[in-house]
């Protein structure tokens, strides 16, 4: 049960089946800043969903993964879903919702359990992580690898699936946002895909992050400059070892400053889907992660690394040896 | 040390030459001093207090005016009596348009070029200019005439420096006095006068900072009000400096660049509110990525963080762009050295913390 035996065994993902382009968005009055801008930044389009569900292509994306690697379903372990619900401080309601509110059973209804039940996974425990925002998914490879290390688990299904709904903006922080489910496939005693270390770093001061704007900028390079080094660090990697970094698909411009400040050369970002795909909230760095492997620009042995950011308070990195 | 005569002062109401002021009159200076001031009387009244200032009389003038501004009078009066200029009156904006920065810098040291020219007896002249007239050069900065060619930071740097060249072209005894950038008054680390560095720093401490230009070997060297001004008191008129080029500058005692953001954040850490908020010191970068970054903010950024770092783009490029300032024969006619950084740093932090920058002083 040494570290270096977990892996990430495969991943899959299911997209919506409309696009939109950037032009299409900001005439629709759903971004912020101009199609232009965002467009320099490196956005081409996004995915989004007009009749899908965010269970249809969560549960899309998993089966999927499970019929390529060829899993029996009652070799699953466990089931770890990854979902961003931001519902901490909502409304209470009125008094005069009590009633029903009280009565009903219907905020039970977690889409964990239906995939659970439609994907078979009978011997399968079911977790949950949320609240890490973009970064979630990484939450969820970290509480993967560590329970296959620590309790012997020898498969982990990590899914999350994000949407937004129909007429929301779709920019957030100069990014253009897009709807996505995504698969990994966890598995202890692989041999490709070593997940070789993990950094996190976790800064609740800027929990108000509407309130905190301008510090959260200040303090998003330096911090993910930190959380790159002390990964490579930890993985016993150079900046110049580092094959691929497989992003986040966030505003290439971003890219390009913290590939400097980390000392990674430019050319090592695998950058192809930002235009394609856009920023999938906590998917993008598994989905472009198997686009790369699809394309055949990683091959056995290279050192990957990925990074993503939480909005307002986590930085997560995975170093990955393919 | 022109001992007798008359000695033209420039800049005798800033903090560095009110200092300068101080240690002239009680070095040995038995002559007058005239301080060319914008407002005599509020400058007398200023001086009142210094020992021996009933040596010293204000006349009006200012350095962007024809002649100095002066009356025909007080050029007659000076052109006779004249020993020594001591010129450290300049605009240190390193915002300034580079017309706005050459009209005072560089224009203005030429009228006081003029003025000795013009003398009976051509005065001794002491040009107090800043280290970094050697702009983008990087590596060690001798004491000597700079041959440009390097670029400059900011048009304060450029104004300085091409000022120094009227100097050096024009002046019959002339010694350039170069001083790097002051942090505090003295040993105690107080501050009088808060400047571009100072602000650096409270954006830092605020959280605003994301990073800083900087590569390996990068350090800042500051020095005190102190220091600057007896050394400019001492060496600027004594007969053995002529010619020379002089930096009065931390040199080989300069912190490194990481050192000091270390040094600050072990400093405001101790403060338990501060550290709860997990501020990280600013990421070292060089200086195409840094430009990249402030290109960034302004496609991207709200006002308020647009503002931190064009405050900050002025002068924070130095920092990548390592360079030592040699000091041996400074340290030789001076017979000392430069305080070291450590002993005023931490002293001028408290000082920042407990005056939040000046702002409680200010309000009371």
């Amino acid at each position: 049960m040494s570290a270096a035996t977990t892996c990430i065994a495969g991943t899959a993902y299911a997209l919506p089946a409309t696009s939109r382009s950037v032009r299409e968005l900001a005439a629709a009055g759903q971004l912020q800043s101009s199609a232009e801008l965002l467009e320099t930044f490196g956005f081409g389009q996004v995915h989004v969903a007009t009749a899908e569900t965010p269970f249809a292509l969560a549960l899309q994306a998993a089966e999927a993964l499970l019929t390529e690697r060829g899993v029996e379903r009652d070799r699953v372990d466990l089931l770890l879903w990854a979902g961003t619900p931001a519902v901490a401080y909502a409304a209470g309601g009125a008094a005069a919702d009590a009633p029903s509110a009280l009565g009903t059973t219907r905020r039970f209804h977690y889409p964990a359990m239906r995939l659970q039940y439609e994907l078979g996974l009978e011997r399968a425990d079911v977790l949950a992580l949320d609240q890490l925002a973009c970064s979630t998914l990484f939450g969820a490879m970290r509480v993967a690898k560590a329970l296959c290390e620590s309790e012997g688990l020898d498969r982990v299904l990590c899914v999350s699936s994000e949407f937004f709904p129909g007429a929301a903006g779709r920019e957030a922080i100069f990014n253009c946002t897009t709807d996505a489910a995504c698969a990994v496939l966890v598995e202890r005693g692989g041999t490709a895909g070593r997940m070789v270390a993990t950094g996190q770093a976790s800064k609740g001061y800027y929990w108000d992050c509407d309130a905190r704007r301008d510090e959260i900028v200040a303090s998003y390079f330096p911090t993910a400059r930190h959380v790159v080094a002390d990964t490579l660090r930890r993985a016993g990697w150079q900046p110049g070892d580092v094959t691929w970094v497989i992003p986040h698909n966030v505003s290439l411009r971003s890219w390009e400053i913290l590939l400097g400040l980390t000392g990674i050369p430019r050319d090592r970002l695998w950058s192809r889907n930002i235009a394609r795909h856009g920023h999938s909230l906590a998917g993008d760095n598994f989905i472009n992660l198997r686009d790369a492997t699809d394309a055949g620009d990683i091959r056995p042995g290279d050192k990957l690394l990925l990074f993503s950011y939480g909005y307002g308070a986590h930085w997560h990195a995975l170093a990955v040896e393919a | 040390m022109t001992s007798s005569g008359t000695i033209l002062l420039t800049g005798a109401t800033g903090l560095l030459g009110r200092a300068v002021l101080t240690r002239l009159l009680a070095a040995g200076c038995r002559g007058q001093v005239v301080a060319l001031v914008r407002d005599p009387r509020r400058a007398s009244a200023s001086f009142a207090a210094i020992p021996g200032s009933d040596r010293v009389s204000c006349v009006e003038g200012d350095l962007t005016r024809d002649g100095l501004g002066l009356s025909a009078a007080q050029r007659a009066m000076l052109r006779g009596s004249l020993r020594g200029v001591v010129h450290l009156a300049a605009d240190t904006t390193f915002s300034r348009p580079l017309p706005a920065a050459r009209a005072v810098n560089t224009d203005g040291t030429q009228r006081v070029l003029a003025l000795a020219a013009d003398c009976a007896t051509p005065p001794r002249l002491a040009y107090v200019s800043t280290a970094f007239v050697a702009g983008r050069r990087t590596g060690e900065i001798a004491e000597a005439a700079d041959p440009g060619g390097a670029g400059w930071v900011n048009h304060y740097e450029q104004s300085k420096w091409e000022a120094e060249q009227l100097v050096r072209q024009q002046a019959g005894a002339w010694t350039v006095l170069r001083c790097s950038t002051v942090v505090c008054d003295d040993a105690s680390g107080g501050v009088t006068q808060f400047n571009a560095a100072h602000r650096a720093l409270r954006l830092y401490r605020d959280g605003l900072a994301a990073m800083m230009p900087g590569v390996a070997g990068s350090t800042v060297d500051t020095v005190t009000t102190d220091y600057v001004a007896s050394g400019v008191a001492a060496l600027g008129l004594r007969d053995d400096t002529v010619g020379r080029t002089l930096q009065l500058c931390a040199g080989q005692r300069a912190l490194p660049l990481e050192a000091m953001l270390d040094l600050c954040w072990d400093h405001w850490s101790r403060d338990t509110a501060w550290r709860r908020r997990s501020i990280p010191r600013p990421a070292l970068a060089d200086l195409t990525t840094y430009a990249l970054f402030e290109r960034t903010i302004e496609d991207t950024a709200e006002p308020s963080l647009k503002r931190v770092t064009r405050a900050l783009s002025h002068f924070v490029p130095q920092l990548a762009l390592p360079k030592q300032f040699a000091t041996a024969m400074t340290d030789a006619l001076l017979g000392a050295v430069a305080p070291d950084p450590l002993t005023y740093w931490p002293a001028m932090l408290d000082h920042l913390l407990r005056t939040l920058w000046g702002s409680v002083r200010r309000a009371a």
